[in-house]
């Protein structure tokens, strides 16, 4: 059983306060930081954990902060709290219990990257997560963690917290940071890349909550004892988050490489029902699906997941049993990603909404032959024709789903209705 | 200097440069409509893709900064592919109002759908927006057509300032749009017609008055201002100067639209540039007339003369809308003659800008530095005692004069309390050639448009008869 | 507006000048809260305060879907109609609730006390099917339990 670095203690009434997570070790890594270590020690280890981004893209987080120059006049740290990718709900858990955990993983973030003032941009729809939150803020300015001359170190750091507005692509950096900046949320083209000019121009860093709540842990044990869980290119653990069609869904931490069938079968308990399993997706909406047969040798992380053609993304994992129609489960996707696109640029504007179209069309009974063939060429067009990657994420499931249960689509276009009486919920 | 090889054509680079500015600077036209030199980069249009060292992944060349080594392919598979599939979103849900849209004939959205496009294969019904969008008074908007490039929207931000544009809604819902509560009143706002790359943004006083392949363009000066902003003066080509369709038309002015000079105005001008042809349709002084009876030119030139060779003190008024040449023929002809007075011929009127940091300048005549290159520049004295007075232009009320002698050199009627004693109808700057000096002493060319009519006077020629 | 001016105050008190325009975001979430939807005028307000162009706090106010233009119920629920509350039943909860209220997604009850919206992922997956009415969410729904939550707002 390996270590935990999130659920590591047992939850009560209290547990997400100050004091009970200073009895946890709260804030030591942080003190050793600020006492002990120079700024480029903290990217050092977090280098050598080889922890990567738990966002989503899985970008090694130690290389990203080494792109920043620390003594440019002003550095942007911002904290990636618009968990919005369907499937995933591990940063409300971090928030609702552990709030102080990211706090510190941020203020350790901040030393190394010489910010003076960062941001929070948390979901403008959570509830607890931000009261949770906000509450913790305050505590930790209260005791001194945040502010001016943090444990009388000299070093200063003021977090600020910015909700967002309801919008799915402003958890991707730069739509992030141009949020964060008082526009809509449109992503930019890179170069220039954040590290080099971001947030107001400056360098700017902006990391996932898992990923920063993971960085006392690291200070506090060694980068060695983080690379001893999970696998090597992938080391630590991840919350898992399964929900869909299995007994008990919920977060799990697990480390990275962890057999997904364990997952769905051991620690979830199994199909909903005690049904045949249909499909996983195994990393948010975005990820490519995985077929059950592929489930039966899939790990979760990055480079097994690689070979099957598809990723671990932000780690939620979505199950989905037999008698699912599979026409109905992607038009839920491609309304979602029609729904959410920005606007800004040409494929992904008009594409989303084409495939929408189409997809609505088909369940509604009238798709007609050809419409197979548009999908594919329309996800053609806006794979790697976009500004940022919500085209790509909107074209992926679209043509995996239609290709891995193709004869559902052509059933329901010649007989105009599914095959699998347009079950979602079973 | 960093060479890039495009196309296995190796060419020079500069510093600052994309691949695209590279490429456009060198004749390779790489297809872009969101783009714009004196714009900031957008990046959303994505027809100026291209393949870099032969990687999948297609990169905008309009944000693509050149590193050494750096190999670039515009007309590989992949390229094609990538344009095909981006010409056939733009025009998903684009009108096909090619019939009825002014744009037609240069639209850059046309062309690229030949040159680059695929046959449509969307059988959607297209998604209708608003066709008639009243962004002014003078702008009319039709969001079907708009592919959201955002020049528009760029240009109200970074060039003229005001930033009344912008896009809302999102995703396909976006539409470009103003503040409800305020007209587009840029003085600008103009120009954002001419650097719309499809027909979505029209000139009012331009809708539907002609198929732009019917027109051509001349090179000229605006003249509301010292600036002298370069301008492209539309009239009929000369194959189409057909009287079938009513003579009126081939001696019309159909638009103005800005001519790039990057030494006065760069690819912009103000409102006032785009409406000379209103500013112009005045009604014009066309005979010859003495003491208010027409008379013959021979008879006018007679008279004059007469007039100039009796009078004790003669005084000229000097025009700040000559032309350098009209200029020069009058101080060498009747320069010496006369005591000369200049003017700033027209001032700025209620509601107009008088002067900004970007092109508009508070001193409204195109000419007071040729004025001055040439004369001392003397406002008129009315205790002077001058008994005749030469007035040549505009902007002058004849009660202010005194009791001389008034010889009218004019282009337009203005009511005026007495009537001149002689009045010389004269052409417009769109009825020669010639040059303007704008404030910065640049001399800048103007060619004309059309010919005079027959009784008006090119009022640099007379000069010399009326001095013999 | 002096309630809404004197928060606008207080948080830009807090704000380096730098970070100016940044206020845009808490400023239409605070209106927001106040006035429970906007409109044109409330983004030029807003402009005006922080010296930045209307239209750029317009652009931010029709491109967020939380920012609400038009008048809302008392009560505004919004059901998640993504793919995890999708598997577990989220038709059958919106189904449910149009039919106890009367009303289809998109609208408001004729006594002006409930909006029935469906939006996007709430991050309830593994609680699913979940809404959010107001600012609480409600998550593991059942019809019991959306008839229990509903007449405890009604009272």
């Amino acid at each position: 059983m390996s270590e935990k670095i999130f659920f590591n203690f047992t939850v009560t009434a209290d547990s997400h306060k100050l004091e009970p997570y200073r009895e946890r070790g709260g804030y030591k890594a942080l003190e050793t930081a600020l006492k002990t270590l120079q700024p480029i020690d903290v990217e050092k280890e977090v280098m050598a954990s080889g922890l990567r981004g738990r966002g989503g893209a899985g970008f090694p987080t130690g290389s990203k902060w080494s792109f920043v120059n620390k003594k440019a006049p002003v550095v942007y740290l911002c904290c990636n709290a618009d968990e919005g990718e369907p499937g995933t709900f591990k940063d409300r858990w971090i928030f609702e219990y552990n709030s102080h955990q990211l706090i510190e993983g941020m203020l350790l973030a901040a030393y190394a990257l010489n910010v003076r003032n960062a941001f929070i941009y948390i979901r403008g729809e959570f509830d607890l997560s931000f009261r949770r939150l906000m509450e913790a803020m305050g505590e930790a300015y209260n005791a001194g963690y945040i502010g001016e001359n943090i444990l009388g170190s000299g070093f200063s750091c003021d977090i600020r917290v910015m909700q967002g507005g309801g919008a799915y692509v402003c958890g991707e950096e730069s739509s992030l940071y141009t949020s964060i900046e008082g526009f809509k949320g449109y992503p930019r083209n890179k170069p220039p890349f954040p590290a080099i000019q971001g947030l107001y121009n400056a360098p700017t860093v902006v990391n996932n909550v898992e990923t920063l709540a993971n960085v006392p842990w690291i200070i506090n044990n060694g980068a060695k004892a983080f690379t001893a869980m999970g696998t090597e290119k992938h080391p630590g653990t991840k919350i898992f988050c399964v929900s869909g069609h299995v007994k008990k869904p919920g977060l799990y931490e697990l480390p990275l490489g962890y057999p997904l069938k364990q997952l769905i079968y051991e620690n979830c308990g199994g199909i909903l029902n005690d049904k045949q399993l249909k499909a996983v997706i195994p990393g948010g909406s975005s990820s490519p699906i995985l077929p059950a047969k592929d489930v039966e040798t899939a790990n979760l992380d990055a480079e097994c997941l690689g070979t099957f053609r598809t990723m671990l993304g932000s780690g939620g994992v979505i199950v989905i049993a037999e008698g699912v129609c599979m026409v109905r489960l992607l038009q839920v996707l491609s309304r979602f990603y029609a729904h959410e696109s920005c606007g800004q640029c040409t494929p992904c504007r008009e594409g989303t909404a084409w495939m929408n179209d189409i997809i609505s069309r088909i369940v509604a009974g009238k798709g007609v032959k050809g419409d197979m063939e548009s999908l594919e060429r329309i996800t053609k067009g806006i794979m790697g024709n976009t500004v940022c990657a919500l085209g790509d994420a909107a074209a992926m499931p679209v043509i995996n789903i239609i290709t891995k249960f193709r004869e559902e689509f052509d059933y329901y276009i010649e007989h105009g209705r599914s095959m699998n009486d347009g079950r979602l919920e079973i | 200097m960093i060479e890039l090889k495009i196309d296995n054509q190796t060419i020079e680079t500069q510093d600052g440069d994309t691949v695209l500015t590279a490429a456009l600077r060198h004749g390779i036209d790489i297809p872009h409509f969101c783009f714009h030199p004196c714009l900031s980069i957008a990046g959303n249009c994505r027809i100026c893709l291209v393949q870099v060292n032969g990687r999948p992944k297609l990169m905008p060349a309009c944000n693509l900064p050149i590193t050494p080594g750096m190999e670039i392919e515009t007309n590989s598979e992949p390229v094609r592919a990538a344009r095909r599939a981006v010409m056939q979103f733009i025009t998903l849900n684009h009108p096909v109002d090619c019939g009825i849209c002014d744009k037609a004939g240069e639209c850059r959205l046309q062309d690229y759908q030949v040159k680059y496009g695929d046959e449509p294969f969307a059988i959607e019904p297209k998604h209708h927006k608003p066709k008639f969008y009243d962004l002014s008074s003078r702008i009319v908007l039709d969001d079907e057509r708009c592919i959201l490039c955002s020049r528009c929207v760029r240009f109200t931000r970074e060039i003229s300032g005001t930033a009344q544009l912008g896009i809302v809604e999102r995703g396909s819902h976006s539409r470009v749009e103003r503040l409800d509560g305020k007209t587009f009143d840029d003085p600008y706002s103009d120009n954002v017609t001419d650097i719309c790359p499809v027909g979505a943004l029209l000139r009012r006083d331009f809708l539907y008055k002609s198929r732009v392949w019917y027109l051509e363009p001349v090179r000229s000066v605006c003249t509301s201002c010292a600036r002298g902003c370069s301008i492209n003066v539309w009239k009929r080509t000369h194959h189409w100067r057909v009287r079938s369709l009513g003579e009126e038309k081939n001696r019309m002015v159909y638009r103005i639209t800005p001519f790039d000079n990057p030494e006065i105005n760069g690819p912009w001008i103000c409102n006032k540039g785009f409406d000379l042809p209103t500013f112009m349709s005045r009604p014009r002084v066309l005979r010859p007339a003495i003491h208010g009876a027409a008379a013959s030119i021979d008879d006018i030139i007679e008279e004059t003369k007469r007039l100039l060779s009796q009078a004790k003190k003669p005084a000229a008024l000097v025009s700040a809308h000559a032309s350098n040449e009209e200029l020069a023929a009058f101080k060498d002809t009747l320069g010496d003659k006369v005591v000369v007075y200049t003017r700033q011929d027209n001032s700025p009127e209620p509601g107009d800008v008088i002067e900004d940091s970007i092109l508009i300048r508070a001193d409204k005549n195109p000419n007071s530095a040729g004025v001055t290159a040439l004369f001392e520049p003397k406002a008129f004295n009315p205790s002077a005692g001058h008994d005749l007075i030469l007035v040549w232009g505009e902007g002058v009320a004849f009660s202010s004069l005194g009791a001389a002698t008034i010889i009218h050199l004019t282009s337009f009627e203005a009511p005026q309390e007495k009537t001149a004693d002689i009045v010389i109808p004269i052409s417009t700057f769109f009825e020669k050639s010639g040059s303007f000096t704008n404030f910065e002493g640049k001399r800048n060319c103007f060619k004309k448009v059309f010919e005079k009519p027959e009784l008006v006077q090119h009022i640099g020629q007379l000069f010399g008869r009326l001095s013999a | 507006m002096s309630c809404i001016e004197d928060k606008f105050a207080k948080l830009r008190a807090d704000y380096p000048k730098e970070l100016n325009s940044s206020l845009v975001m808490p400023f239409l979430r605070i209106m927001l809260d106040e006035k429970k939807h906007l409109g044109e005028s409330d983004a030029v307000f807003i402009a005006s305060y922080l010296d930045l162009p209307p239209m750029q706090v317009k652009e931010a106010l029709t491109w967020y879907t939380m920012f609400y233009r038009q008048p809302m119920g008392q009560h505004v629920i919004k059901v998640c109609r993504n793919i995890a509350c999708s598997l577990m039943g989220a038709e059958r909860i919106i189904d449910h609730l149009s039919q106890k209220l009367g009303i289809k997604p998109g609208e408001t009850t004729p006594d002006g006390r409930f909006t029935l919206l469906l939006v996007e992922c709430l991050a309830s997956c593994g609680t699913a099917p979940a809404m959010q009415i107001d600012d609480t969410y409600h998550e593991q729904l059942t019809e019991a339990k959306i008839d229990q939550i509903l007449k405890g707002l009604s009272q």
